[in-house]
């Protein structure tokens, strides 16, 4: 049987019980989170993972087939909850991986809590009726654009990776592995995800969530997740002062503080409930 | 900024974590068409195309972040007209007064992006060229399978045909070595039947001889009983001779020891000199005979074995066909450009079942015994008849219905053509 905590990559910390998933988006693996999840290390049991394909994930296992659906890729979450044999789990997903972490929810309802999805997008490509921010150009544009970049992808990171002499605060370890995804298979990952559509996956969710929406995401406007919102059922939606698309990086501090926020009301809630 | 770097040969550009443009030089602004500085305040995405917009946003921006820097990044900015300004960009984040910046340089790329792309473009035909040939070979590899396959069958069907060949190759030894004992048994009938001609003949000529000197009397007064019983005794020997001497005609005919001399005749020829030699037989039976034989048939055969031939059929007609009957011998030009004569005789007699339509020209087969003993005969006639028929490059078949009376035709060549004399005016 396969190994999923290799596979996979999966790194386990924390001193918590509720177990927190974090799932990382298009274009980086795990160590997204780096600014993150220290945070959360004593209340909870931190799981990180790196997709087939992604980080240090063994790529002998990717399969075409499967990886060239988004429901791959939810796979992926639930085989690493089931491998760890996770409950009542906390899915927190960037971007790309919102929609994995909403068709892994769908499926298995009973493993989640609560989600938490930073800049979702159920659709990227503008439709009759519905404004999802790019054109069907704009996204081959920026598989160019990657074509371009990985021509030297190798040289690319090869100077992050011998000096972080002057950057005492990178883990080497981090930089290793941070972003080191094979061309290809990002490729594929970028047109999977970026031509998808899982706006009807939306009215299914039963599991409760949190949307995290930055000002000015050129990546996922606000309309997008303002829609996000409308659709799903037990969603709450936060707007956050932060710009951009990685609020978890560029604010880490902000994204921390609205997570908590979120996770104390809802454990507030529950605890009523339970009166 | 100091003017070193306001005017330095590359562009300058510094966005802090929002990206949020804090610092850019002149370098810059004159790439991307801006007179004055109307870009510092703004956000980082405005000077960006959209799809480098999501790169910024996936890639670039993560990877500073992470890093703490990044080398030689390809992006794609748009100009102050709406335009696409190729670049590399070098990017080093630090901290400047508590802020963290992130630094970029810039450099416009041109020609070696028309290279890039060229090798992008042939990278790409080659993964695809690679991807087809992959492919291919697959498909190569599973007709080749098939084809081991089909090999594998072939082969196990050769060895099965082989096996059948040998079996085949042993039978045709064994056939060639049966035909070679019969073709030596029958050398050796003919043979022997060639040399009892004479040790038979002798005695049958001594038997006639002493019965006829018997019966002249030579040996005292014969009675009527003893003359009865002599004229037996001969009539058996001359039966005895002839069926002697036909069986060696038909041995000597198929010992391949008979001569042809094929010449053309008129089928009129050919025929009138045999009619005669049956008259007596036909006036005692009061059988009557029609003719009808064109003049102006001809044949190419030997003239003596043609007239024995139909001498034994006109001797059969007359021997089956009852009192008063008849007897007719006709003759036609056949074959594809009458290049065949056909001499047909007919008789009204008992007629030959269809069965035995084709035995009756083996050797001693005669239509059923009650028949042979009404017709005399040694069963031979036809055989021989038939052996010289073929000898002649000529054919012997029959017709007949039962009870009503038969036909035997003579399929004989026709005559050469007379080479066409021109007529003299």
């Amino acid at each position: 049987m396969t190994d999923i905590r290799s596979r996979n990559n999966v790194r386990v910390s924390g001193t918590g019980t509720q177990p927190m998933v974090f799932a990382h988006g298009f274009g980086c693996d795990q160590n997204m989170w780096r600014f993150v999840t220290p945070a959360f290390e004593d209340e909870y049991r931190i799981v990180l993972f790196d997709y087939v394909g992604a980080g240090k994930s063994d790529l002998g296992a990717y399969d075409v087939s499967r990886y060239s659906r988004l429901d791959g890729y939810a796979q992926d979450i639930l085989d690493v909850c089931h491998t760890l044999d996770l409950r009542d789990v906390i899915l927190v997903c960037h971007s790309v991986s919102s929609m994995a972490g909403v068709l892994a929810a769908n499926r298995e309802p009973d493993l989640f809590s609560h989600l938490i999805l930073i800049g979702p997008s159920p659709r990227y490509v503008n439709d009759e009726g519905y404004v999802g921010g790019f054109e069907r150009k704009d996204i081959e544009g920026l598989l160019d654009m990657m074509d371009s970049n990985f021509i030297g992808w190798a040289n690319f990171l090869a100077p992050a990776i011998m000096k972080n002499d002057d950057r005492p605060e990178l883990g080497t370890e981090l930089t290793e592995s941070f972003c080191s995804t094979d061309p290809k298979l990002a490729r594929r990952f970028a047109e999977v995800t970026f031509f998808g559509d899982n706006r009807d996956d939306l009215k299914h969710v039963r599991v409760p969530s949190l949307i995290l929406q930055c000002s000015e995401d050129i990546v996922a406007p606000e309309s997008v997740g303002e829609y996000t919102h409308r659709n799903m059922p037990g969603s709450s939606y936060r707007k956050m002062n932060a710009t951009g698309h990685c609020p978890h990086m560029s604010h880490p501090d902000e994204t921390i503080e609205l997570m908590r926020e979120y996770l104390a009301s809802v454990a507030t809630v529950s605890t009523e409930a339970g009166r | 900024m100091d003017e070193l770097l306001y005017d330095a040969p590359c562009g300058f550009l510094s966005f802090n974590d929002s990206g949020i443009i804090t610092l850019v030089n002149r370098t810059l602004l004159k790439l991307l068409g801006y007179p004055s500085d109307v870009l510092t305040g703004t956000a980082v995405e405005h000077i960006l195309t959209v799809p480098t917009r999501i790169f910024y946003q996936t890639h670039f921006f993560p990877l500073i972040r992470m890093h703490g820097h990044a080398e030689e990044v390809f992006l794609t900015l748009r100009d102050a007209d709406g335009n696409d300004v190729g670049v590399l960009v070098n990017a080093i984040r630090r901290e400047r007064a508590g802020v963290m910046a992130n630094d970029c340089a810039v450099m416009r790329v041109r020609e070696r992006q028309k290279y890039e792309q060229e090798l992008l473009a042939a990278r790409r035909q080659a993964e695809l060229a690679s991807e087809e040939s992959e492919r291919r070979r697959a498909e190569l590899e599973e007709a080749n399978d098939q084809l081991e396959q089909q090999a594998l069958e072939l082969e196990l069907q050769s060895e099965d045909l082989q096996a059948l060949n040998r079996q085949l190759e042993q039978h045709g030894i064994e056939l060639e070595g049966m035909r070679r004992e019969a073709e030596e048994a029958n050398l050796a009938k003919s043979n022997f039947l060639a040399m009892m001609s004479h040790e038979l003949r002798t005695p049958l000529n001594a038997i006639s001889g002493y019965a006829q000197l018997l019966e002249m009397g030579v040996h005292g007064p014969v009675t009527d009983a003893q003359r009865e019983s002599l004229s037996r005794i001969q009539q058996s020997q001359r039966h005895l001779l002839r069926l002697v001497n036909e069986i060696l005609n038909l041995a000597r005919i198929e010992s391949g020891h008979v001569d042809y001399n094929l010449a053309d005749i008129a089928v009129t020829a050919l025929v009138s000199p045999v009619l005669p030699l049956v008259e007596p037989q036909l006036q005692q039976k009061g059988i009557s005979l029609e003719q009808d034989l064109p003049a102006d048939l001809a044949t190419r055969a030997d003239v003596e074995k043609a007239q024995q031939i139909l001498l034994n059929l006109l001797s059969n007609a007359i021997k089956f066909t009852p009192a008063g009957g008849r007897i007719s011998v006709t003759a036609a030009a056949r074959g594809g450009g009458d290049d065949e004569v056909v001499v047909a005789v007919t008789d009204t007699g008992i007629g030959i079942p269809a069965a035995m339509l084709e035995t009756i020209f083996d050797p001693f087969v005669q239509v059923e015994i009650s028949r042979s003993r009404r017709g005399e005969g040694t069963g031979l006639g036809l055989a021989i008849s038939r052996d010289l028929a073929e000898g002649m490059k000529g054919r012997l078949e029959a017709t007949s219905v039962e009870g009503s009376g038969s036909t035997f035709y003579l399929t004989l060549p026709a005559a050469k053509p007379t080479p066409a004399v021109s007529n003299p005016a």
